[in-house]
């Protein structure tokens, strides 16, 4: 069987910051190969990617995680039906039950309607569908009721793009579930990285203009935060996504979304203190027919010495080694591979990889994907 | 018997079998349902199908580079401003590698050695976001899974080899045993099913035990050497 899978490695310098900081507001960190480097969560980078989409896909093809359920789809059976307006709660509760959903009262507020107990994943189109329901159900008039497989059936149906990437739970209904098409490794620094302080004070403006005061600060304080390269990694399973979508083209354009919103976005801990957005250094996308294989074994030595002179350069060179040797030693060839750097520090990667620009690549792998899609129907 | 062989290796690693809502624990080793779950996924099988055949393997595990805990701590937070989640905690064994042994009939294993070449799933150590650093399948052999415990080299990384001098190591292994063996232990570890709707796991017999390897970096001290000349 033709599997398609698309591997992307990421080289990204980040200067001072604290993208991602744990309970104690220290940027996150783990050993690797002996040596505390910078981390920065899986979870945190697909949070950020998620929300990046907003700007590349039409909202139809997105979804909602959110514990207002209730209060969503009463809205959306409003607009289809403004007649419904006043029992709009109360159906939509009644749908969402049928659908295997279960609801509690929403925490602090007593007003509010009802609340899933955890986040729920909808997309747009199963929230129209499910409201869809409700308005012909609420129509047939008489006492209402809302068929149980049908709004099950809705719920599970039209999965938008990024539940379809990155997966949904449903505790209640597991037939609910959705497995992600998306593995996202946390983001490592390839180089030892030590968290450091800043010790700020804050003047108080109207203190300081009283000449009867000392000149003392109105505030001190520290915030803690590191500066790393890092090297990012990702995997998308085609197959999966194009199984849970149930579209050659919702899959084709997901995955170019990935591509775009993964390697262009950023967490946005303490953007506002450190203004640390940044691109990545160098981008290779492969596309592999057998198995993801992430590179972060090219790191697992920290770069010391006088590599760190020139940290994207050897960073590159490294991860240009180790995949040829990885791909050598596993007979592992990828079906086809693209890079992107800027600047000639990034060159090493053309070994790897044809160099072109990132919108050129991003669509190459769509349109090889969709390719290979088509091939195996 | 054929015995598979496995490196599970990568940054971060995590195998809990007594995790409970937010506190999500790792044990300092892989378990059983991890590995049987990694060879499930290889093979595609959805969640809800029988691994049945899987659990008849007998496992061990070698603790070639013991790596460290570290703590994880995150947030949720929904896009409607709605109250945030309750903030959890998550365990990663940092910096690990082991060796799997999986023994069982040869052609399951020709089979699982196949499906991890070219895995339908990705692969994961314990969880999602812990891929593997390079691939897991060492290769497959004759033998038992102790007998390939105490005979596969040291798979531990070059700068943790570096660090011991001596001729031979002696690494930590975890091995499958018959029920009521001295010594042995009981770990909620043995999956029956991993169907999400009644995910169900029975008592594992495990028997832990040191081995010796060899260390391919033992170097014999001659400090003359540094002096060069005639010798």
């Amino acid at each position: 069987m033709s599997r398609t899978i698309v591997d992307i490695h990421i080289i990204q310098t980040v200067p001072p910051s604290n993208i991602n900081r744990d309970d104690t507001g220290s940027p996150k960190t783990a050993v690797y190969g002996g040596t505390r480097r910078a981390r920065v969560s899986s979870q945190a980078w697909k949070r950020s990617t998620r929300d990046a989409f907003d700007s590349m896909l039409d909202t139809s093809e997105l979804g909602v995680r959110t514990r207002r359920v209730v209060e969503l789809l009463a809205d959306e059976i409003t607009r289809q039906d403004s007649g419904l307006k006043d029992q709009a709660g109360k159906l939509a509760k009644a749908t969402l039950e049928a659908a295997g959903i279960k609801l509690k009262a929403a925490r602090k507020k007593d007003e509010a309607p009802d609340e899933s107990g955890y986040l729920l994943f909808l997309s747009h189109a199963q929230v129209a569908g499910l409201a869809e329901l409700a308005v012909s159900a609420a129509a047939a008039g008489g006492t209402v009721t809302i068929d149980k497989k049908e709004a099950k059936a809705r719920a599970d149906q039209k999965q938008s793009v990024d539940i379809a990437l990155f997966g949904r739970m449903v505790a209640d209904d597991t037939e609910l579930n959705v497995d992600a098409a998306v593995q996202v490794a946390h983001a490592l620094s390839v180089h030892e990285a030590s968290n450091e302080y800043d010790y700020y004070t804050a003047v108080d403006d109207h203190k300081r203009a009283d000449s009867e005061e000392d000149a003392g600060a109105g505030m001190i304080g520290t915030v803690e935060f590191n500066s790393a390269t890092l090297y990012r990694y990702a995997t998308v399973n085609v197959d999966r996504l194009r199984d849970t979508l149930g579209s050659d083209d919702a899959a084709r354009r997901a995955v170019e979304a990935f591509a775009r919103a993964f390697v262009t976005s950023m967490p946005s801990g303490k953007q506002n203190t450190f203004a640390n957005r940044t691109l990545p250094d160098a981008v290779l996308v492969v596309v592999r027919d057998t198995q993801p294989i992430s590179f972060v074994g090219a790191f697992e030595e920290a770069l010391r010495g006088r590599e760190q002179d020139s940290r994207i350069a050897a960073s590159a060179r490294r991860l240009a080694d180790y995949g040829k040797e990885v791909q050598d030693t596993y007979d592992q060839r990828p079906v086809a591979a693209w890079c992107v750097g800027v600047g000639d520090r990034a060159a090493a990667l053309t070994e790897l990889g044809e160099r072109t620009t990132f919108d050129v690549a991003t669509k190459a792998v769509g349109a090889l994907v969709a390719e290979r899609m088509a091939g195996r129907a | 018997m054929s015995v598979l062989l496995l490196r599970l290796a990568g940054p971060l690693q995590s195998w809990g079998t007594s995790s409970r809502f937010t506190r999500r624990n790792t044990d300092r080793a892989p378990s059983k349902s991890g590995v049987i779950g990694l060879l499930a996924a290889a093979e595609g099988r959805a969640r809800n199908e029988s691994i049945d055949d899987l659990t008849m393997l007998r496992i061990g595990v070698r603790i070639d580079q013991p790596g460290q805990v570290e703590r994880d701590f995150q947030t949720a937070r929904p896009v409607d401003g709605s109250a945030p989640l309750p903030l959890s905690y998550r365990f990663y064994l940092a910096d690990a590698v082991f060796l799997v042994a999986v023994e069982g009939a040869h052609d399951l294993l020709e089979r699982l050695a196949s499906a991890l070449r070219t895995p339908v799933f990705p692969l994961y150590l314990g969880r999602r976001s812990c891929p593997p650093a390079g691939p897991v399948l060492l290769g497959m052999r004759e033998g038992t899974a102790g007998e390939l415990l105490r005979e596969t080299p040291w798979q531990a990384s070059g700068w943790f080899r570096r660090r011991h001098s001596d001729a031979t190591v002696s690494l930590e292994t975890v091995t499958d045993c018959p029920p009521g063996t001295p010594g042995s232990v009981l770990v909620r570890d043995e999956p029956v099913s991993f169907d999400p709707r009644h995910r169900q796991y029975e008592w594992r017999s495990v028997l832990r035990a040191p081995v010796t390897v060899g260390n391919p970096d033992h170097r014999v001290h001659d400090p003359m050497e540094l002096l060069g000349g005639d010798g």
